[in-house]
């Protein structure tokens, strides 16, 4: 035994040609999870699927297909995307919310379209989470929309995930805010060693 | 003529305007998944030069358009082969060889059915170096190998490097690390310093061409046990890590491994597979009970 050819690879079958909408949104709901990914693997072919992925998305319980819908829906990016991928945001579900995050942060414009409703949002943890995407956003208007928060955001986590958001994507021009802040939370110490420490960055110290 | 306008643009302009290139970047990217930031501008355009020149081609916009749309794909293929690095050695990161046959073999062989083969594959392979030095591995240091069928699939995106990696030829620099005992033992000396790996070890690898991003490519590998994806997903973007991983998902068996490159995690790409340490090496396992 030891070292073989391979010889049971090269039998298998070719792939079929490209299935319809129809049949992929069958096996999307297929018992067996290989199908279920196969199936949303071949909607990034089909924009008018978006929606349907997202559907998916909510009620699939596999990690492994759930990877390949967000992957789908990074292909099939557009701002309805995005709000719905934001309001899993708001999900119990970690590993659901941070998958969110990861593929809002792959759709820069999208995500940009939608963005001041998530900054205005009640809850404090869905801010965070908008700036968390903001920090990794390969947009532009990146540290503007950070240096927009520092100003005005009246939470301390939501600031305080802005600045380690400025720290990463900033530049000298938001060194003035970030005084700013300190004086906002002024005798908070946390605050105080996060803006010296995205200062120092900024500065390249 | 063709080569005179090319040497004219080489010497005294760029061979392509920063929106030719920006756009010459986007179509290598849906083709290979590969992508160049800014800073590789030199880079690809002098590689382009050289295959205008080659081609005949007047121009950078002639040459896009004969790679775009030739029908055989064949100038795509050429410049795919000038565009990969092919720079490795025997035994690099062996550290991984050894987390191989002293951990992940022993753990798949305590799972896997008698008489199903053990499958590997080595993607990107490029000359050749790491098949061959997992199968010196293997059959060097696992104990158990007399007992199973190991197959090893090579598949790298550049034609000409697997023609290389077929041959089996090795310079003195690329044996380096090879021990006198093992050279003497595998390798067959030829004239000019060199060193051919022995026909036995040559015929029990399957090389292929193979691009990942294409799934005409990737759907016959499947039930692989591990795989060593090592320095190539450096050179993707996020999106296309993500696909390419996925891929590996589907290429493996439940339960199989994913080795890649000192630089690479993971984490960074996917949260699908599961970290496993094996002596020095970080190696990422599809569960057991993957779905």
């Amino acid at each position: 035994m030891a070292l073989v050819k391979g010889s049971n690879l090269a039998t298998l079958p070719v792939p079929q040609p490209a299935r319809d909408l129809a049949t992929l949104l069958a096996d999307l709901a297929a018992a067996e999870p290989s199908v279920r990914r196969a199936a949303a693997r071949d909607l990034a072919l089909h924009p008018e699927a978006a929606m349907a992925a997202c559907d998916r998305l909510v009620m699939e319980a596999s990690p492994s297909v759930r990877a390949v819908l967000f992957t789908t829906l990074i292909h099939l990016q557009s701002p309805a995307v995005a709000v719905r991928l934001a309001a899993l945001l708001r999900s119990d579900d970690a590993p659901l919310r941070n998958a969110a995050i990861e593929a809002l942060q792959e759709m820069p414009d999208a995500f940009a379209a939608h963005l001041q409703e998530l900054l205005a949002d009640d809850d404090s943890d869905v801010r965070i989470f908008a700036v968390n995407i903001l920090g990794a956003l390969r947009h532009t208007q990146a540290p503007v929309w950070l240096a927009g928060v520092v100003r005005s955001d009246p939470h301390v986590n939501v600031c305080a995930a802005a600045v380690d958001g400025l720290a990463e994507v900033g530049g000298l021009e938001a060194l003035a805010d970030l005084e700013d802040l300190r004086r906002r939370f002024d005798g908070n110490a946390f605050m105080e060693f996060a803006i010296d420490a995205a200062m120092r960055r900024i500065r390249g110290e | 003529m063709a080569t005179a306008t090319v040497a004219h643009l080489k010497a005294s302009s760029p061979v392509m305007t920063d929106e030719e290139f920006a756009k010459f970047c986007e179509f290598f990217y849906r083709k290979t998944g590969i992508q160049f930031q800014d800073g590789k501008k030199y880079y690809v355009e002098r590689r382009i030069a050289d295959r205008i020149e080659k081609t005949g081609s007047d121009s950078f916009r002639d040459y896009f358009t004969l790679v775009r749309f030739e029908a055989n794909g064949e100038e795509l293929q050429f410049l795919v082969n000038s565009m990969t690095v092919n720079e490795t050695y025997f035994f690099r990161e062996d550290y991984q060889f050894d987390a191989l046959v002293g951990g992940i073999l022993p753990e798949i062989a305590r799972t896997k059915r008698r008489g199903d083969p053990i499958r590997i594959w080595s993607i990107p392979c490029s000359s050749g170096e790491e098949p061959y030095s997992i199968a010196i591995s293997i059959l060097e240091r696992w104990d158990q190998a007399d007992s199973w069928n190991i197959e090893i699939c090579a598949s790298d995106i550049d034609s000409k490097i697997l023609h290389e990696a077929r041959k089996g030829l090795f310079s003195e620099r690329s044996v380096s690390r090879v021990s006198a005992q093992l050279r003497s033992k595998y390798f067959v000396p030829r004239i000019g310093g060199d060193f051919q790996i022995c026909d036995a070890l040559r015929e029990s690898i399957d090389f292929s061409l193979v691009n990942v991003v294409d799934p005409l490519h990737t759907h016959r590998f499947r039930n692989i046990d591990v795989i060593f994806c090592r320095n190539l997903l450096i050179y993707f973007d996020d999106v296309g890590r993500r696909e390419t991983v996925e891929m590996f998902f589907d290429a493996l068996g439940p339960g199989g491994y994913i080795c890649l490159g000192h630089s690479e995690s993971m984490s960074r790409m996917s949260s699908i597979f599961v970290p496993r340490k094996f002596k020095e090496s970080i190696v990422y396992q599809k569960p057991l009970s993957a779905e």
